[in-house]
Formats: C-alpha cells, structure tokens, sequence
C-alpha cells in the first residue's frame, strides 16, 4: 500500500477541516473582550495559516525543495 | 482635605467574587508571560538552526536523506485536529455541555498522544533506516532532533496536563464561571501547535 | 477610617495570616521583604567570595612574571570572579534584593503577585551559587565569564557544572521578571498610575522584561553548549559544521541587556536618593522613567558591539555601532536631570548621598568609555585589552556596586529598624572612591597601551601600574569589610531608626521600620508623584499606619 497517498490525502482533506474551523471560530469569537481572547484569536489565525500550508505541502506544491519523500 | 476625586484605577465594585476576578488576572498575566519566554526559547533555537544552516552549502548535507514531508504533512494534521478539538473543549465548557467537553478533550488528549507517536515513529526511521542520529550526523541532527525534541517535550507535558485537567474538571474543581485552568490549558496546547508551524515549515518545507 | 480608603474585597483586603516558626518566617518564607533580605545576604555572600577571588587576580598581576598561582588556575579564578559578580552578585541583589524589598512597598501592595514563585525563585539561587564555586573542585571554566568555544567545548567538566549552575540561577531570574512584571501592572495602589509611580518602580519594569526575555536566550545558548560539551550535539564547532560566532551571537543577545538589568535598578536607586537628600523634586520625572524604558528596549538591539573582531561583515558592523551610540542619549538625559535635581538644593551628605554622587561621578566615567568602544575602529584596537577591563568595571563597580552600596546604606533603616553607623559609613566611602578608582584608572592608560586581559604575566613594562592598581584594590576591599562589619554592628546596636529617618515621601518610608508583615493596614490611595516637597504627601489612608491600631484581619 502507498502510505504515501494515504499520509497526502489525509493531510490535504484534514488541513481543508482545520482551516474551515478555525475560521468559523474566529468569525464568532471576533468581538470577545480580553487579553486571553485576544491571544486565542491570533492562535486561531495561525492554526489556519497551518492548515494552509499542511494543505499546500500535502498536495506536494510546498516541501519540494528543502525535503521530498 | 483638599484632594482631587479618587481616580478608578485598580478599583472595582465590592463583591464576593472580586477577588477571583483579580487573582485571575494575576494568574492570567504570569500565564502568558510564561508563553512568551517559551517563545524566546523556541527562538533562539530556530535562530541558531537558520544561522548554522545558512553558512552551510547544501541541505540536506551529503549522506542525509531529505526528511519524509507526507508523513510529517500527516501528523501535522493529527496535531492541528487536536487544536481544533481543544477549542471546541473549552467552548462546550463554556456554553454549559459537560459530556462534549469531555468528549473533546479525550479526543484532544489522544491526538496528542497520537502525535508523539507519530514523532517516535519519525525518530526511529531516522535513527535506524537512515542512521541519522543527534550528535552523529552534524547540524542537520543537532539542530533536528533537539528542537523537534523540545517540541515533544512541551507536548508530553501537555498531554499530561491535559489529562489532569480533565480529571480535575471531573472531580468539580471547575465551575462554569471559574475555569481558569481549563482557559489556561487551552492557551499552553495551542502554543504547542503554533509552534509546530514553524517547526513543520522550516524543517520540512525549506 | 478614612473616606478616602477603598474597601475593594480584592487583593487589596486580602491578607495572609502571620506566618508561625522560624522555619516559616525566615527560611521558606514567602514574604517579598524577608525574601528581599535573603537575596541580599546571599548576594553579599558571594561578593565576598567573588571579591577574594579579584584579589587573587591582583596579587598574581604584582609581577610581570606571575607566580602567585599558575597560568591554568588564573584563567579558572577571573573566569569564575566573573561569572559570580554578573550572576550571584550584581543581579541578584538589584533585581533580587532590593527589587523584591522595595517596590511592592513603594506600589501600596501586600506583596508580589506570585509570593510563592518568588520563594522557588530564592531558593534557586544558594544552589546555584555553590554550584559554580564547586566547580573548582572539578576544574572549574576557564574561558572567561563569556566561555567561547572552542575553548570552552575542551577542558574539565567544571565547565558543564557552569552551564548547570548559571541556567538554574537564570531560570530564577527569569521567574523574578514575570513576577516583577506582573505586579507592578497589576497591583499598583488605586490611583498609581504608571506616571506617578516613583522612579525605582519604572526602573524595575523596564528591567522585568530583561530579565524574563533575554535571559531565556542565555538558557538556550547554555542548554546547546552543554548538550555539545556531554553529548556532542554539535552547534558551536566548526569541525562538525557549528559555529564559535552562533555562541558570541547567542551570548551577547542576553549578556548585553544583562548590562541594562544590572544597571537600570541601581539608577532607580539613585532616582529616589537624589531627590530625598537634595531636598528637591526630581528634575525631568518623565524624561527619567521613559528613557530606562528606551534604554531597555535600545538594549535588545546592540548585542553585536562586543563581537566587532568576531570577523562579522563590517556593514553589519555599522548598525550596531550607531544603535550603540544612541543608548548614550537616554543614559545621558539621566545623568543631566540628577544633576539638575542637585542643582540649588538642600544638600545632606550622607553616606548614601555621598555613595550616590560618587555613582555620577564613575558611571558617567565607565559610560563615556563605553562610547568610545562603540566606534568600530577604536574598539578593534581596544578590544580584548585592560582598556575593555577598566570600561566594564568603571560602569559595574562604580556604577552598579556604588548604586547597590547607595541603596543599602538608604535602605538598611527600613529592612531592619536601625541606622548604619554613618562615620564608618563615611570613611567606607571615601576608602572605597579612592581605592576603586586608584586600582581601576590606570586600566585605560595600561589597555590602550597594549596590555592584553585574562593574562596571568605580561610584559615588564606594565609592572609598577599594576603594582599601584593592586595596592589600591587592597584599599578599596578594606572599604568593603568595613561596610560588611557596619552591617553587622549595626543590626544590633545601630541608632534606632523609626519610620522615616530621611524624610522621604515615597510610599515604604510612611509605615514602620521594619514594615509589619502586612505592610498597610490600609492600602492607600495615591494622587500625584511623591517627589514634590513644596505639597503635603499625596496620599490618603495612611493615618493608621504608625498608630499602635491592630492590622488587618487574615483572610478580610
């Protein structure tokens, strides 16, 4: 079995989830007072960034040159 | 006396939560001070990792192999579900839901365990098939295995940490208006998971 | 009680109940003033035994051809002398010591925000401390204070021992920071405001984020030199691809603003003993409290002016120097607006006062000597000389050790209920001028010279002004064991001093000397900066505080 296929597709389908809850979570929380509010939204925004670029190497567009498997 | 109207800073209304709602602060404050001298630590690794790599020619150097970006893509997303697992947690706590929360954090808890697997999993490979090892292969080991170390390091102590939280919210030290710990629970594992984006991007993707 | 008191049923009113036992009040106590007093002990502790370690120093460099200990064991006595006075010494009891004595006092707090990080926080000291003097027992480092590799990848395992001890004591500082950090952001009286917070608080607030940032970068370099020197994790030699440079670049983003922590307090020090002994507000209140916070901030970016003969690129050179150079203007707005504050005031010369002018005097010295070093071409020639010695001693000896010996001779009054002798106080001073400056000047002339540092003989040349410098050094270390033997009668029969020997306005000198456990029956409200002597105090709440009335309640 390819696990290579698998580790991809799971990596792409799952960082697509990861960027859609993040997201979805920072459309809610935006108007939260506080300073822990404010650290969980700029959390958030760099868990989508991750899901991102999760995506992009999981796709085999990022991680082409520094690595490759 | 002849003195100005006392100026409101520092002062709240009387109540006998009042002070909870300062300690809090208190504690709330030292928390993310601690976070920000963790990201120190982190920097000034990553800081020694790209300086050391960048007056080096090639990467990977002769005789490594590239390192195995699938698999490192895959155990990212177990780590960032464990994320998105962690903020549900804390969101059903809030909104009163006992079951989801603990639900949540028992998935957080074992993705994060998952995670470490996977990064056991990684070390072996590395180790066994292609004979890099921390202080035998250079700067390429050095620098690997000691900041994705200290990133399963800090994991494991989350997972830890996690798990004691979640046995203290099942023993009702935690109510739906004082639930600092689980807040600051949530900060410290997705601290954890920030910090893997960096790690992911500048170890496997440049 | 007053109308102007604030019942908030927070932290203001909250009160720990009295601490029962020897063990609990003085040893694993968590009061910021008994924990304040056990920073200065032990700092003192060490000063005698870093202090002993200069006199080796200097009794070996009597003689061009050496002979008083070999060449080997001079490296480990300056390495270690080094090492403890930065470490165990100088940073410690500013930020440590009086830190933790002072400030909450001088905010209207009970304590710090974490009293029982600030105990884990001491007790990481004593062990660290033993630690790197037992390293002698293992062949302790000898690479200097600042330990480069190569040299310090080789040689005994006292070096690892240094990695060990010097972490562990970092790890308390950085803890100190947050701690610092988070009490004065939080716990500031009803009506503090940052600008009307006495001078010695800005000056801890800019330190905290010193102490908690740069000194976890200072971990890391340890942690990867230690890992190399045991497990050979390669970072640092160049032979298995790592880089000496990484070190210097690692070290120094710490080491430097490891300068600004051991100074800034000791300028909040002389902030608040200016005005007190001049009689007279400080001049330039604002100027004073926002350049410690530049002079924090500026810190961060000029690491790399102690590597300019590392072979980095000169146009890299270039930006350090200039950044370098623009510390020298907020260091310089100080030095101006204490002197302003002296100018046409009520001078009382007492020995703190004398200690503080004495500060204006050799700090502003060993800074203009630092400004000098900035520009890359004089310090190429400079660097690695007794030029760079007499630089770094003039701003920490004359500077931070005159600021600390200022602050005890104010403070000891308020820690302990006594007054200092203050004829001995007199001659420990001049003893201490006189001698400080007769072992340090000739460090210029000697360094521009050619005489190198870390040398155990040199040429004959040098010989009769090391001669002079050492004689001196003796004076000036017999000032210190005078000051130490002052402390120690005094604690038992020094004058009683009462609450406010000095007259101040700050807020520790309106309740008894020593302070109750509790500090403030009644936690006060403040309205305006203490320094203006014309006004009545700007403080309400405090009619209790020198009253026989009982204190507050545990837990209310």
């Amino acid at each position: 079995m390819n696990w290579v296929i698998v580790e991809r597709s799971v990596a792409a389908v799952g960082s697509v989830v990861v960027f859609v809850v993040a997201v979805i979570a920072l459309k809610n929380d935006w108007k939260t007072p506080g300073i822990e509010n404010h650290v969980f939204k700029i959390m958030l925004g760099l868990l989508a960034l991750g899901g991102i670029i999760a995506f992009l190497a999981g796709i085999d567009v990022l991680g082409r040159f520094g690595g490759a498997a | 006396m002849a003195v100005t109207t006392v100026p409101h800073a520092g002062v709240h209304d009387d109540g006998p939560d009042q002070l909870y709602v300062e300690t809090r602060e208190l504690r709330l404050q030292g928390f993310l001070l601690f976070l920000v001298s963790d990201v120190v630590l982190f920097s000034s690794f990553i800081f020694a990792y790209l300086y050391l790599r960048n007056t080096g020619n090639v990467w990977p150097p002769p005789g490594i192999n590239r390192l195995d970006v699938a698999f490192a893509a895959f155990n990212s997303m177990v780590l960032f579900g464990s994320g998105c697992t962690m903020h549900y947690a804390l969101e059903n706590w809030k909104h009163n839901n006992f079951v989801k929360y603990a639900w949540c954090m028992i998935a957080t808890i074992v993705l994060g365990a998952m995670f470490l697997g996977g990064q056991g999993y990684e070390y072996t490979t590395l180790y066994f098939r292609d004979h890099v090892s921390w202080g035998g292969s250079g700067i390429f080991g050095a620098s690997f295995f000691t900041l994705t170390g200290m990133h399963g390091f800090h994991v494991a102590v989350g997972v830890v940490y996690l798990t004691v939280l979640l046995l203290q919210s099942l023993a009702g030290t935690y109510t739906k208006d004082k639930f600092f710990g689980l807040t600051a629970g949530t900060l410290y594992w997705h601290f954890v998971d920030v910090i893997w984006v960096v790690l992911f991007s500048i170890f496997y993707l440049i | 009680m007053s109308e102007a008191t604030v019942h908030s049923g927070g932290i203001a009113d909250h009160v720990h109940p009295e601490p029962e036992g020897f063990v609990r009040k003085y040893i694993f106590s968590i009061d910021h003033k008994i924990i304040g007093i056990q920073y200065l002990i032990t700092g003192f502790v060490f000063l005698v035994l870093a202090g002993l370690l200069a006199e080796v120093i200097r009794v070996q460099l009597m003689h061009a051809n050496g002979g008083f200990v070999s060449a080997d064991t001079f490296n480990e006595v300056y390495s270690v002398h080094g090492s403890a006075m930065v470490w165990l010494v100088i940073i410690p009891l500013v930020t440590g010591g009086f830190g933790n004595f002072v400030f909450p006092l001088m905010i209207g707090a009970r304590d710090v925000a974490f009293p029982w990080l600030n105990m884990l926080a001491f007790w990481m000291f004593p062990p660290a401390g033993l630690m790197l003097f037992s390293s002698f027992l293992l062949g302790a480092p000898a690479a200097g204070w600042t330990e480069y590799p190569p040299m310090s990848l080789q040689g005994a395992a006292g070096t690892s021992m240094w990695c060990a001890a010097i972490f562990l004591v970092g790890v308390s500082s950085t803890l100190t920071g947050i701690n610092f950090l988070v009490t004065i952001l939080k716990m500031r009286a009803p009506g503090m405001t940052f600008t009307r917070m006495p001078l010695f608080v800005w000056a801890q607030f800019a330190t905290a984020p010193l102490s908690m940032v740069a000194t976890t970068a200072l971990a890391a370099a340890l942690a990867a030199l230690f890992m190399e020197r045991q497990f050979g994790v390669p970072f640092y030699d160049p032979t298995k691809g790592g880089s000496p440079v990484l070190w210097q670049h690692m070290f120094w983003f710490y080491s430097h603003p490891a300068v600004y922590i051991m100074i800034l307090p000791a300028f909040g020090l002389v902030s608040e003993i200016f005005p007190t002994f001049s009689r007279k507000p400080i001049f330039g209140y604002k100027m004073i409290a926002f350049s410690s916070v530049a002079i924090a901030l500026l810190g961060f970016m000029v690491w790399a002016h102690h590597m300019f003969t590392s072979g980095m690129a000169p146009l890299l050179q270039l930006p350090f120097m200039v950044l370098t150079m623009l510390i020298a203007i907020p260091t310089g707005i100080k030095i101006f607006s204490w002197v302003a504050t002296l100018w046409g005031g009520d001078i009382r010369f007492t020995t703190a006062m004398l200690f503080a002018l004495g500060f204006i005097a050799t700090f502003t010295f060993g800074g203009i000597t630092g400004v000098f070093l900035s520009a890359v071409p004089f310090d190429l020639h400079a660097h690695g000389t007794y030029f760079i010695v007499a630089h770094l001693h003039y701003v920490l000896v004359g500077g931070s050790l005159m600021g600390i010996l200022a602050g005890m001779f104010y403070y000891f009054p308020k820690m302990s209920g006594r007054m200092l002798n203050e004829t001995i106080g007199k001659w420990t001073f001049w003893l201490f001028f006189i001698g400080f400056n007769g072992t340090f000047l000739p460090m210029h002339y000697l360094g521009l010279m050619g005489m190198p540092r870390r040398v155990a003989e040199y040429d004959p040349q040098f010989q009769q002004l090391n001669q002079v410098e050492s004689i001196f050094s003796f004076v000036m270390t017999f000032a210190l064991l005078l000051f130490f033997g002052n402390i120690l009668w005094s604690i038992r029969n020094g004058k009683k001093a009462g609450p406010n020997p000095w007259g101040a306005r700050t807020l520790e000198w309106q309740i008894p000397s020593p302070p109750h456990y509790y500090n403030f029956k009644h936690i006060p409200t403040v309205f305006s900066t203490p320094y203006d002597f014309a006004e009545p105090l700007p403080y309400a709440g405090l009619e209790e505080e020198l009253t026989d009335s009982p204190g507050p309640q545990a837990g209310h």
